[in-house]
Formats: C-alpha cells, structure tokens, sequence
C-alpha cells in the first residue's frame, strides 16, 4: 500500500511541472497531425507543373497528369519559382508547359515540354511517370495532326474532336496490372494512423528516459534517504518508484490514445491486444529509465544520455521512420530496440485488424525486455539507495 | 573586460568538467546523426529499381519495346532490367521482391497490334513497391498509348473517308509510325540546393543541439542567483557588464565549439559535406548568436534555473521541429512549409542547402534573417537581463 502512495507522490511531482505536461501529452499529439498531415496517407510525390499562356490544350495535358495515380500535382505560375521549388527539393520535379504550347500543337510544329529534374533517383524515375502520361495525351494530338496531314481533316480542331469522338470505339492497346507477393505491411490505414502509434512508442519510451531526472532529484533532494528513514523497506520504496514511472508511462498512453483517437479520428486496434501492448511497453520503458537514472549523479548528464538513448532507439525501432522501408539488414539490426517491436505489434493490429493471439510473439519479446530491465534496474536502484 | 573572460573561463571549465556541455553539444548530436544516417543510407541503397521482361511474342512490335524503349529506360542506370523466361519465373521473383515489377508481353501481341485487334500488356507488382510498381506501369503506358496514336491516326482518317481499302489501311498506319510525336518531353537538369541525406541529419542536428548548448551560458546566471554566488560577483568589483558579458560569451564559445566539433566530425566520420567553410562560418555564427539570443530572453522571463531550463527545452524542441531539423517540413502543405521560416533553424538549413548551389553570396540573405532573431531577442533579453543580474 506504501507503493502505491510513493508511486502517486511520484505522479504528482511529475505534473506539477506544467512544461511536463507539454512534453508528456501535447507535444507527442501535435507531431501526429504534423505528421499525419506532411506524409499520411500516400508517399506520393509532388510534381509543380507550369501552365501560363499553354491554352486549352496546356489545361488538357494538366488535367491528364492531374489523373494519374501515385502523383500530387501543384500548379506552380512562374517556370523560376518552380525551379526554385525543385532545387530546394519542395517539389520532386517539375514540368513546364511552355507559353504558346496550344498554338504550337495546333499548327504541327515540335511542342517541347521542360521536365526539371534533380540528379536523384525519385526526381529522374518521376520521369517515366510524366512521359506516360504524356503521351497518353499525345495520342490525341498526334491523331489529329495526321489527320489534318492526310487531308481527311479541314483543320486541327477538327481532327482532335473526331479522333476524341472515336477515341472510345478504336480497339485499344492496353496494360493491365496485377501485384504478386503477400503485403507485409497493411496499405488499409488512416492518415494519422501509423504516425500515432509510432510517435506514441517514441515518447513512451522517451518521457520514461526523461524521467530517469527525478530519481536523481529524489536523491539530491534527500527524498530517498527521508524515505528509507521511515520504517518503510527499501524494497517497498523500490517497488513505489517503479509503480510510480509504469503509473506515468500509462496515463500518457491513455491520453495520447483516447486523444488521439477521438481529435484525429486514429484507429488503435483491438481495445485489449492495445492494453497489452501498451503495458507491456510502459514496463520496459520505466525500466530502462530508472536503470538510467541510478547509472548518473548529474542530472545534465542524464538529459543528455537520455536524449541520446530515447531518440536514437526510437529511430532505429522505426518510430520517426517506418521500418517497411529500411534495409533488410537495417530492419533485422532495428528489432534490437523495443521499438521495433511495439511497432510490429502496432502494424500487426491496426494494419492487419489482428487480435491479441496475433501479436503473442511481440507480446513475448516485450515481456522479456521488461523482465530483464526491471530486473537491473531494482538491482541498481537497491545499490544506489543503500549507498 | 578581463573580469568576463575570467567568468568564461571558469563557466566553461565547470561545463567540461562536468561533461554535460559535451554530452549535449557534441555527443548526443554525433549519436543521433549517425544513427539516422545509418537508417537512411541503407534505404537508399537498396533502391536501384529491377525491372524484370517476359517477352512471350518476339514479333514485330514487341521487338520494338525490348530494342529501343527499354533500353532507353535503363540508361539512366537507375532502373535495371531483366529479361526472364517464363511468367511464372519472373512472377516468383516479384513476389518475392528481387524484382519490384515485372513487364510480360504475351504471346501473338504483335500480331493482335497489327490486326488492329485489342490487344494488352500486363505489369507485375510486388505488392511492397507500388511506387516503382507505378513507373513500370508508366513504362508500359507510354509505350501502348503510342500504339493507340498510330491506331487512332488511322481511324481519324478512314473515319473522314468510308471507302479505304485495308491495303490503304496498311499504308496509313506504316505512315503514322513514321510521323513525329507531336509533343517531346526535354530534360533540364535542376541544380541540387538541398544538403544530401549525411549533411542534413549532421547539420539539423547540430543546430537543433545548439540551443541547448549555449542555454549553458545565460542559464548559470539564474545558478549563480540561487547558489548566492551573485551576489559575490556583485559585490566584487566587477562591473555587471563584466559579469552578463561572461556569461553570453559562454555561450558563444561552448556554441561555437560545439559546431566546429560536429561540422568537422561529421565531415571526417561519415563524409557529410557541409560546404563552402566560409560560408559555413558564417551561417554557424549568425545561428549561435540567435540561439544565444532566444535562449538568453527565455532565461530573463523565468523565475528561477530549473523554469529556465524547461521553458527553453520547449521553445528549443518546437523551434527545432519547426524549422525542419529532424524532417523537411518544407514538404508539409500549405501554412506548415511557410510557417517552418519562424525558426532560425530553418534558414540556417536554407543557408546550406543554397550554399551548395551557388556562390557564397547566397548565405547573406539566411544569415542576415538570423541575425535579425538574436537582435530582436538579444535586445529584448538585455533590457532584462539588468534586472536579472541583481540579487
């Protein structure tokens, strides 16, 4: 019972700090929207296309790529400020319809489209994505102006309105498309789905580390030794910290869950399978914390290492980049981290919709981190009180 | 004059001493820049696309696609491609991943083209790479819409005349082959003025450390206030210029040690190219006197050393995220990729990425912005900070 008023003490302490309260709840909700907003949903790339003064038929080729899939197209005014846009890398590239483009076409001279592009990779394969759009468009055009060649047409317009009347009818060339392979990873979320859990892993995990800062401050303080004074067993006060730090990791991950949930409508997963992972992972976290906290004297020391530790393993658990696109050799390096673990199960029940039979070797893995954690970090704590 | 550097000295050797400054401003940014890096380059790695070919026909019009486009696709050296057997072979790979997408042209194609009959093409995707899933799509798109052009050449013209025979048929269609594509797509190559992946994570995680390495500086004054040392320095004949000087040019120095250390290392470490060094000098200056400046007006509007240091973990962590440190927000829509200037780290990250570009006269513009956030703020926090250095 003693525990549990330790553990309350160390709550309270925890949120008299109204900048904790940023740290602990606002700040990890307000990187889900931005995160959610910036990269949710699709990976697409953004392509600026430039249409000033290219006409009707400048509109039409815009209106083609504005309808191909896996492309976000933004129309940029001036060809300068697109090329800024790309050289900055705001823009995966750009294309420029040139001024008179309509007229150009019409008249059956060469139309020339700029396509602006990095030397990287996305930027030159987006390429391959413009050109086929392009001459889908083409298609049309090119049609037109045979037929005008021909003299089966009195002019260009005419033709385009001809060749886009039987366009339909004319027996077409086509491509069909299939994918093979079982998906690893879900393509079913929501926009602020994966950014929610990976962030909520990420600041568990961090506010734990953190948190390493007061149990120095209890010792500087004299709060421990005051403790230990009082007919209360080392292991009782032991058991008070760490209820107290498991206590805070799960109030934040109720509130950055429900939160999260109900402002950005985030889908968690199965209710229990979540409370599993969630508790499983408030233990490991707590664990390493306080482990943390008995390894240092100063308390700048501690910020420091766990800064280090906190973001460094949340980022190499894939927690600020998701682990479906590292390297599979980065990917089995990750699984060292909790992280990457929490964020299988994570994938497992908001992705798949799996239940908590379906995440058990996660829930496994997790139980024995927090095992071998709590483990050193009573050890020490038990040292570091004595001393 | 000689009183501050005194305070300086004894501020920075305390900061050593207890190796917090190095952990903040050195260790901890080199930890996570290596990390990142880590993470990143083993994405960009992995990613020349494999394109796998099953040609079933081996006619006429399919010789056309394995002859001449893609092998104008995989010039670029980006994409490879493979030419396979059998659809099943080529199916397992893609499902498997060794290739991301597959292109199978099925037998008698040709010759469905040539009859003017419908006829398809069909791409294999893994799963897992819908993107370059979509540019083998592109690909193949390209290619069977310039086969409809020929198709759709001819129709518009029988369309006007009902009587063409098929051998004129045949003749209108070789003559469309032959006609120019009416719109040609021309490459221009853009400058890069973004940092590579090793120069930003070094750089943004550098500058976003950096505010809270010279919090060391101004911060100590509120130490100094509550250990009652102040009022020593005070009744010492020391002006307070003396002892306020101190204490900014603390923070200058650890903040200036602390990014020559990184630039340096990350450049010797793992190859991260921060650019011209002038130019650099004096983006890094511009940045230290900011961060020195906004941190110095947090510090006077606390009550005491631990409010200090929360409030200023807070303005640093929502600057840093802001200005584009840990991801370019510069891609966020709209008011975000705007709003990321608000933080001078972002035009210190602009300041590199240009510098890269062009000439070292583009980092005036970045620098100058910078420097108008340390004057503000610095002007602001010096009307303070007098009354903060009294007891």
């Amino acid at each position: 019972m003693k525990a549990v008023w330790i553990a309350l003490a160390n709550l309270r302490r925890m949120f008299r700090v109204r900048t904790n309260i940023f740290f602990v709840f606002v700040f990890p909700m307000v990187l889900i929207l931005i995160l959610g907003a910036t990269f949710g949903g699709s990976a697409s790339p953004r392509l600026g296309v430039v249409t000033t003064g290219s006409g009707p038929l400048g509109a039409a080729l815009l209106r083609q790529l504005e309808q191909t899939p896996h492309l976000r197209v933004v129309a940029v005014s001036d060809p300068a400020v697109l090329l800024t846009q790309v050289e900055r890398g705001n823009m995966a590239a750009g294309v420029v319809i040139p001024p008179g483009y309509d007229g150009a076409v019409r008249a059956g001279h060469a139309a020339t489209l700029r396509y602006l592009a990095r030397p990287d990779q996305s930027s030159q394969r987006l390429g391959e994505t413009v050109r086929g759009a392009v001459a889908r468009q083409a298609a049309l055009l090119g049609a037109a102006r045979f037929a005008v060649a021909q003299h089966a047409a009195p002019s260009f317009g005419d033709g385009l309105a001809r060749a886009t009347k039987i366009f339909p009818a004319v027996p077409a060339v086509s491509v069909t498309q299939a994918t093979a392979g079982t998906a690893q990873f879900s393509k079913t979320l929501g926009q602020f789905d994966e950014g929610a859990w990976t962030e909520l892993l990420l600041f568990l995990f961090l506010i734990a580390m953190t948190g390493s800062v007061a149990l120095i401050e209890s010792r500087r303080l004299g709060v421990s030794r005051r403790m230990l004074a009082t007919p209360t067993s080392s292991a009782t006060v032991i058991a008070g910290e760490t209820l107290g730090r498991v206590l805070i990791s799960c109030v934040q991950a109720l509130v950055i869950i429900l939160g999260s949930a109900l402002l950005f409508g985030v889908n968690w997963g199965a209710p229990a399978a979540v409370a599993a992972v969630v508790v499983l992972f408030a233990l490991v976290a707590s664990g390493a914390g306080i482990f943390v906290g008995t390894l240092f004297r100063n308390e700048q020391q501690a910020i420091g290492v766990s800064l280090l530790l906190g973001l460094g393993l949340g980022a190499l658990g894939g927690c600020m980049v998701p682990l479906e696109v590292f390297s599979p050799v980065m990917r089995r390096v990750a699984h060292i981290t909790p992280q990457a673990w929490g964020n299988d199960a994570f994938a497992r029940l908001v992705g798949h919709g799996a239940s908590i039979t379906g995440i058990l070797p996660q829930l496994g893995v997790l139980a024995a981190y927090a095992a071998v954690l709590l483990t050193l970090a009573a050890w020490r704590l038990r040292r570091v009180l004595a001393g | 004059m000689r009183a501050a550097w005194l305070i300086c000295r004894k501020d920075l050797r305390a900061r050593l001493r207890d190796r917090s400054a190095i952990l903040i401003g050195v260790v901890v940014p080199l930890g996570l820049a290596f990390i990142f890096n880590s993470i990143f380059s083993g994405i960009s790695g992995a990613s020349v696309f494999s394109l796998g070919v099953v040609n079933a026909d081996h006619g006429a019009v399919s010789q056309q696609f394995t002859s001449h486009v893609l092998p104008a696709v995989g010039r670029s050296g980006l994409i490879a491609i493979h030419p396979e057997p059998t659809v099943a072979q080529a199916r397992a790979l893609a499902a498997k991943g060794k290739l991301a997408a597959v292109i199978v042209i099925p037998a008698g194609f040709s010759a469905l083209v040539q009859a003017g009959q419908p006829a398809s093409m069909q791409v294999i995707g893994n799963v897992d790479a819908p993107i370059n899933t979509e540019v083998a799509r592109s690909i193949t798109e390209g290619f069977a819409a310039d086969l409809n052009r020929i198709r759709l050449s001819v129709a518009t013209v029988a369309a006007g005349n009902p009587g063409v025979t098929p051998a004129q048929v045949q003749a209108l269609a070789a003559r469309a082959a032959a006609a120019a594509a009416p719109v040609a797509v021309n490459d221009v190559s853009a400058q890069t003025k973004e940092l590579d992946q090793k120069s930003f994570f070094a750089a943004g995680m550098a500058v976003f450390f950096l505010f809270f390495t010279v919090q060391f500086g101004v911060t100590s004054l509120l130490e100094e206030r509550n250990d009652g040392t102040l009022a020593r320095l005070l009744a010492a004949p020391i002006s307070r210029a003396s002892i306020l000087g101190g204490k900014l040019l603390t923070s200058f120095l650890l903040g200036t040690i602390s990014m020559t250390v990184l630039a340096v290392a990350t450049t010797l470490l793992f190859g991260a190219s921060w650019g011209n060094p002038l130019g650099v000098a004096v983006l890094v200056i511009a940045a230290i006197l900011a961060a020195t400046g906004i941190m110095a007006l947090i510090a006077t509007l606390a009550k005491n050393a631990e409010q200090a240091a929360n409030w200023q973990s807070v303005v640093a962590v929502i600057l840093g995220l802001v200005g584009g440190t840990f991801f370019p927000v510069s891609q966020a829509p709209g008011v975000l990729s705007r709003l990321t200037f608000v933080a001078p780290q972002a035009w210190f990250l602009r300041g590199l990425g240009d510098l890269r570009g062009g000439s070292i006269s583009v980092v005036w513009v970045p620098a100058l912005a910078m420097l108008i956030f340390a004057v503000v703020t610095g002007g602001l926090a010096l009307t303070r900070l007098n009354r903060l250095a009294e007891v």
